[in-house]
C-alpha cells in the first residue's frame, strides 16, 4: 500500500500502547480494519434491512396494497354526471345534478381547540360561532355538522385545512325552482330511481350512455383528464315566468276560494307546445318525501272532469261544421225543458226565466242550456257521437307527460238511445274529459281546426345552442274548416266583450272566452253542491297564438261561477303573457294609445 | 499541431487541481440529485407547482459548483479556521431563536437577502469540522479529549433541540458517536454515552431486561473506565434512574409527539391522524411493485395523498412510480457514496481528514437509513430529509459543501509527490 493509513503510525500520544506499556481500561485501541469492518458490517446489516422491508412491501404485499391505492382513489366524488339536467324554454335550470356534502367533525383529531374550529367554521357555514362550539364539545368524534352543502361551500372548508374534518359527497338531483315544475318535471329519489314525470318517461334519454364501470384511474392520468363535460341539457316547452305567474296567481284563487285543487294551462295553439302547466296541490321535488302521495299525480293529465258550459263552443263548431245549423240559425230557449223524466234548466232560470228566441253567438254569450239542447237537437245523435269520436275524446291527447288516462266515452248505443244523454251532452255535462283534452279542443278553434298534440318537450339542447333531437309527432288533424272555427271564435269573443266573461277582458286585445260552472258528480252518482269551475281564454282574436284555460276544482263561497272565479285568473295569467311574448294590442287606442313594442 | 498540443497541455493543467479527487464521488450525488429534480417536478405537477423541480436542479447545479470548487481548496486551512466555524454556527443558530421564521411548529428558517437559510443544516457541516480538529489533536482519545469533545458539540446539539428540530439533533449525535469511534475512543464509553437512552426506552418494555441492562452497564463501565468502583456504581445508578426519568419525560410529552414516536409501530391505530402519513406512504411504495408505474404515473404519488412527498416522504414517490427496481437503485447509489467515503477514510493522509470523511459518511448514513425506513414504516416520522433528493435548497447546499470538503481530503491526500508513478 502506498498511502499510509490513518492513525496506523501517528506520534506518541495517539499511539498510547506504546508509550504506557501496562494496560490502562480507559485506553482502546483497535486497529484501523477492525474499525472499519465494523464500518462495513454497519452499512451491510443497514442494507439488509432495507432491502428485506423494500421487498417485503413491494414484491410480497405489492399486490394488497396496490389495490389498496385503487380503492382510495376511487371515490364517489369522482364519479362523472350521470343524468342530463333539465332547463325551460329560456334555458333556466329545472332539474340538475349536483354533488352535496355532508360535514362531520370528529373533535378528537382537532389540532386546535374546539373553540378556534368552530370560529372559522362558522362564517363558512353560516351558523353561529358560540352555537357550533357547543356541538363540538358533545362528543369526541362523529358529530354531524352541517348537511346539504354546495361543492363551493366544501371547497372552502377544505380550503381552511383543518384536521379532523370530514366531507361526505352524495350525488343529488337538484331541482332550483322547487315545486314549480314538480308535476312536469318530477323527481329522483334518493335511490336514484325516477319516479315520475318527465325524469320517469325520458329516463332513457336523461341518462347519459356511459360505461357502467368505474373510470379506471390508471389509464386517465395527469388528473386534471377527470374533470367531467356536463352532457346536452333536456329542454322543455315551458315557460319559468309565465310558470311562475301562473302558478302564484292560482295558488292564490284557490286559497280565496278553499279550492281543493286547481290548474293553468297555456298553450301555443299552432304548435301545441305548453307555455305553462300551473297545478295545485304541488310539491317541492327536493323533498319528495315530504309529499302527500296524491300530491305526487298530475292530475290534469290523468283525471276526468265534466267541462260544463266550456265545452259549448265546441258542440257549436261541430253543428256549425255537420251543418246543422248555420251562424246566423236561431234557437227558442223556453228556459226549461222536459226530457224523459228529468228537467233541464238554465242555471239562471230562476231569476231569469225563459230567454225567447236567441243566436247561437247569444246562447254562448248567455251560456244557454236550454238553448244548446236546442242546437245539437238539430243533429242525429248519431252524428252528434260520430264527430265527439272524431274530435278523439275517448283517445289519449299523446302529451308527452306519464300517467294519461284514456277517457271513458259513453257505449254509443246507449247514448243514441237515451235522450237525456244527448241533451246533456250539448252543454258539456254527463261526460268527461281531462283539462287537457278541453285545452287542445280549444286549440283547434284557435288555429283553424287542427288537433295539434300537447306537449312539453322541445329536444336535446346541443351545444351550440341547436336542437340534436326532437321528438316525433304525428301530424295535427283537421277537424273543422278555418271558417267554422273563425265563427265560433267570434261568437266567443262576444262572450268575453258582453256576457259571462267580461272579467277575462284586457284593455287593448281581442279575446275569445268561454265559461263554465259544471256542477260536480257526488259519490252516489248524483249532482252535488261542489262545483268545478272553468275559463277558457284565447287570444288575439285576430290571429289566435295561445288559449290559456283555468280549471278550479271545488270553490266555496256564495259567488262561484267560471266567470267571477276562474276568469280572473285567466285574465291575470294573459296579462304576463302578452308582456313576455310581445303580443301587440289589438286596438292600441284601447290603451290610450300608448303602446310600446318590446 | 503544436496549437492542439499546447490546448491538450493546458487543459491538463487545468484538470490536474483535481487529478486525486474521486470523480464517482461527484457523479453519484449528482446523479441523485438529477433524478430528484424530475421526481420533485413529477410529486408537484398536479399542483401546478413546476418551480420545485427547477429549483432543485439549479441550486444542485450550483452546490456541485461549490463542491468542485472545495476539492481545489486544501481541507488543512480549516483547522486554523476551526473556532470561526464553530462560532459562526452556534451564531446562526442562535439568530434561528431570536429572527427566525416559524414553520411546521418549529423556528428553523432566518431569512438572508430574502432566502430562507436554515442554519441547522451548515451547522452539520460545521460541527463536523470542528469534532474532526478536536479529535485530530494529540490526547483526543483519552477521557478528558472526549469529555471536551462531548462539551463543545453539546452546545450547537442543544441549540438545535430547543428550536425544536428533534431530527437534526439526532443527526448531530450520530455524527459524533461516529466520529468519536473512528478517533479511536473506548467503544466502552461510547456504549455507556448511549445507554441511559436504551435504559429509558427497555424499561418502558421489560424491567428485568432494564435491570439486567443496568448491570451490564456497570460491567462496562468496570472494563473501560478509570475509579472502576465508582464509575460501575455510576453508571449502574445512572441507567435505572434514567429508566425512571424516561417514563417521566415520557409523560411531559404531549399526546401527539408521543404517538410521533410510537404510531410506526402500528400506524393503523390512528389512520387518519398521525398513522396516516405512514400508511399512505407504506401503500404508494407497494402500489409500485416490481417495476413501478412509471414517471408520473403514481397515482398516490399524482393525487397527493401524501403530504411534504417533495420533502421528506420523496423517497414513497419513487418507491411508486420506479417500483422495486428503482428503490434497490437509489439505495445502491447511496451505499456506493459510502464506499468511497470509507475508502476516503482509511486513506486519508492524516487523522483530520480522515475524521472528516468519516464524520460526513455518519451524517449520510444515519439521514438515509432513517428517512428511507421512516417511509416504509421501520422509523418513527422525524423531519430527516433524504441527501439530496428531498427538496430543501439549505440541506441539498450543505450536503454538497460536505461532499466538496471530502473531496478535498481526497484530493490532497500524498502528502508529496516527486514523481509521477
Amino acid at each position: 500500500m502506498r498511502h499510509r493509513t490513518a492513525f496506523s503510525d501517528l506520534p506518541a500520544p495517539i499511539r498510547p500502547r506504546r508509550s504506557r506499556p501496562k494496560r490502562r481500561p480507559q485506553q482502546f485501541q483497535a486497529s484501523p480494519q477492525r474499525r472499519s469492518r465494523l464500518i462495513w458490517l454497519l452499512l451491510m446489516v443497514a442494507a439488509c434491512l432495507l432491502l428485506t422491508r423494500l421487498a417485503y412491501l413491494q414484491l410480497l404485499q405489492g399486490d394488497t396494497l396496490h389495490e389498496m391505492a385503487r380503492q382510495q382513489q376511487v371515490r364517489p366524488a369522482l364519479l362523472p354526471l350521470a343524468r342530463r339536467p333539465i332547463t325551460d324554454r329560456q334555458g333556466n335550470l329545472l332539474a340538475v345534478d349536483r354533488t352535496l356534502y355532508t360535514l362531520y367533525g370528529h373533535p378528537m383529531l382537532f389540532r386546535q381547540a374546539p373553540g378556534v374550529v368552530a370560529q372559522s367554521l362558522a362564517p363558512v357555514l353560516d351558523q353561529p360561532a358560540n352555537q357550533l362550539s357547543a356541538l363540538l364539545r358533545q362528543q369526541d368524534t362523529g358529530l354531524r355538522l352541517a348537511e346539504g352543502l354546495t361543492e363551493d361551500t366544501a371547497r372552502q372548508i377544505r380550503r381552511l385545512r383543518l384536521d379532523g374534518l370530514e366531507l361526505i359527497p352524495q350525488q343529488q338531483r337538484f331541482y332550483p325552482q322547487q315545486e314549480l315544475f314538480a308535476q312536469t318535471v318530477g323527481f329522483v329519489d334518493i335511490e336514484g330511481n325516477a319516479k315520475t314525470g318527465l325524469e320517469m318517461t325520458e329516463q332513457r334519454r336523461l341518462t347519459v350512455p356511459q360505461s357502467a364501470t368505474l373510470p379506471d384511474l390508471d389509464a386517465v392520468l395527469p388528473v386534471s383528464n377527470l374533470q367531467t363535460k356536463t352532457p346536452d341539457p333536456l329542454q322543455l316547452t315551458l315557460d319559468s315566468r309565465l310558470q311562475r305567474v301562473a302558478q302564484e296567481a292560482l295558488r292564490d284563487t284557490l286559497e280565496k276560494y278553499s279550492a281543493a285543487r286547481g290548474t293553468v294551462l297555456v298553450m301555443d295553439v299552432n304548435t301545441g307546445a305548453l307555455r305553462a302547466m300551473a297545478v295545485e296541490p304541488t310539491f317541492d321535488p327536493n323533498r319528495y318525501f315530504d309529499a302527500d302521495l296524491e300530491w305526487l299525480k298530475n292530475w290534469v293529465v290523468s283525471d276526468f272532469y265534466e267541462p260544463g258550459s266550456t265545452l259549448k263552443p265546441i258542440n257549436v263548431a261541430i253543428a256549425l261544421e255537420a251543418g246543422a245549423i248555420a251562424p246566423d240559425s236561431t234557437v227558442y230557449d223556453a228556459g226549461q225543458i222536459q226530457i224523459d223524466e228529468w228537467t233541464i234548466e238554465n242555471s239562471d232560470y230562476e231569476s231569469s226565466g225563459r230567454q225567447g228566441t236567441l243566436t247561437i253567438t247569444e246562447v254562448l254569450q248567455y251560456s244557454s242550456n236550454v238553448g244548446m239542447v236546442g242546437i245539437m237537437n238539430q243533429m242525429l245523435a248519431s252524428e252528434f257521437y260520430e264527430w265527439l269520436e272524431k274530435l278523439e275524446l275517448d283517445q289519449l291527447t299523446g302529451i308527452d307527460l306519464p300517467a294519461e288516462a284514456t277517457p271513458p266515452l259513453k257505449d254509443r248505443e246507449q247514448f243514441i238511445n237515451s235522450p237525456v244523454d244527448v241533451a246533456t251532452a250539448s252543454f258539456g255535462q254527463g261526460l268527461v274529459l281531462t283539462p287537457l283534452k278541453l285545452l287542445q279542443l280549444h286549440g283547434a278553434i284557435a288555429n283553424g281546426g287542427k288537433l295539434v298534440t300537447p306537449h312539453v318537450l322541445e329536444g336535446l339542447l346541443g351545444e351550440n345552442g341547436d336542437l340534436t333531437w326532437q321528438p316525433q309527432r304525428p301530424a295535427p288533424k283537421v277537424v273543422f274548416s278555418p271558417e267554422t272555427s273563425q265563427t265560433v271564435l267570434q261568437m266567443m269573443e262576444k262572450t268575453v266583450s258582453d256576457g259571462s266573461g267580461k272579467a277575462a277582458q284586457l284593455p287593448g286585445y281581442r279575446i275569445a272566452g268561454k265559461t263554465g260552472t259544471a256542477q260536480k258528480v257526488t259519490e252516489y252518482g248524483y249532482y252535488g253542491d261542489g262545483r268545478i269551475t272553468s275559463f277558457v281564454g284565447i287570444l288575439p282574436v285576430e290571429a289566435p297564438r295561445f288559449v290559456v284555460l283555468a280549471v278550479i276544482d271545488e270553490p266555496w263561497g256564495d259567488n262561484i261561477y267560471g266567470s267571477t272565479v276562474a276568469a280572473p285568473l285567466v285574465k291575470e295569467v294573459m296579462d304576463a303573457l302578452v308582456v313576455f311574448e310581445g303580443i301587440p294590442p289589438s286596438s292600441p287606442q284601447a290603451l290610450g294609445g300608448i303602446w310600446v313594442r318590446p | 499541431m503544436m496549437q492542439s498540443f499546447y490546448l491538450g497541455n493546458r487543459w491538463k493543467r487545468w484538470l490536474r487541481g483535481w487529478q486525486q479527487v474521486d470523480w464517482l464521488l461527484f457523479a453519484l450525488p449528482t446523479l441523485l440529485m438529477v433524478f430528484a429534480s424530475v421526481q420533485i417536478a413529477s410529486t408537484q405537477i398536479n399542483l401546478e407547482q413546476t418551480a420545485y423541480g427547477w429549483n432543485h436542479l439549479i441550486l444542485g447545479l450550483l452546490g456541485l459548483g461549490t463542491a468542485l470548487g472545495l476539492a481545489r481548496f486544501r481541507y488543512e486551512h480549516l483547522l486554523k479556521w476551526q473556532w470561526v466555524i464553530y462560532g459562526v454556527v452556534n451564531v446562526s443558530l442562535l439568530a434561528v431563536i431570536f429572527v427566525g421564521t416559524s414553520g411546521l411548529g418549529a423556528q428553523r428558517w432566518i431569512s438572508i437577502f430574502g432566502f430562507h437559510v436554515q442554519p441547522s443544516e451548515f451547522a452539520k457541516v460545521g460541527i463536523i469540522i470542528t469534532l474532526a480538529a478536536m479529535l485530530s489533536a494529540p490526547n483526543a482519545s483519552t477521557l478528558w479529549g472526549v469529555l471536551r469533545a462531548l462539551a463543545v458539540a453539546a452546545v450547537p446539539w442543544s441549540l438545535v433541540f430547543v428550536q425544536p428540530d428533534l431530527g437534526t439533533s439526532l443527526v448531530f449525535g450520530a455524527i459524533t458517536l461516529g466520529m468519536l469511534y473512528w478517533a479511536n475512543v473506548n467503544p466502552g464509553w461510547l456504549v455507556l454515552m448511549a445507554s441511559p437512552l436504551v435504559a429509558a426506552i427497555v424499561y418502558h418494555f421489560s424491567v428485568p431486561i432494564w435491570l439486567i441492562w443496568s448491570v451490564g452497564m456497570g460491567a462496562v463501565a468496570w472494563l473501560s473506565l478509570p475509579w472502576r468502583l465508582m464509575s460501575t456504581v455510576l453508571a449502574t445508578a445512572v441507567n435505572l434512574v434514567s429508566g425512571k426519568l424516561g417514563e417521566v419525560f415520557w409523560g411531559f410529552l404531549k399526546d401527539y409527539q408521543k404517538d410521533r414516536l410510537i404510531l410506526f409501530l402500528d400506524p393503523d391505530r390512528d389512520p387518519l391522524g398521525g398513522g396516516y402519513h405512514l400508511i399512505q406512504s407504506r401503500i404508494a411504495i407497494g402500489a409500485g411493485k416490481v417495476l413501478g408505474r412509471g414517471l408520473h404515473q403514481g397515482t398516490q404519488t399524482q393525487l397527493s395523498f401524501i403530504p411534504e412527498q417533495h420533502t421528506d416522504f420523496i423517497f414513497s414517490a419513487i418507491g411508486e412510480e420506479w417500483g422495486f427496481v428503482g428503490a434497490i437503485a437509489v439505495l445502491l447509489v447511496f451505499w456506493l457514496i459510502f464506499l468511497r467515503l470509507v475508502i476516503i477514510a482509511q486513506n486519508a493522509k492524516d487523522n483530520f481528514g480522515s475524521l472528516l470523511a468519516v464524520g460526513v459518511l455518519s451524517m449520510l448514513f444515519f439521514q438515509v437509513m432513517v428517512n428511507i425506513s421512516m417511509t416504509i414504516g421501520l422509523a418513527p416520522v422525524t423531519g430527516i430529509p433524504l441527501p439530496w433528493v428531498s427538496y430543501g435548497r439549505s440541506a441539498l447546499l450543505s450536503n454538497f459543501i460536505a461532499l466538496g470538503i471530502v473531496e478535498s481530503v481526497a484530493n490532497y491526500r500524498h502528502r508529496l509527490r516527486f514523481k509521477d508513478p
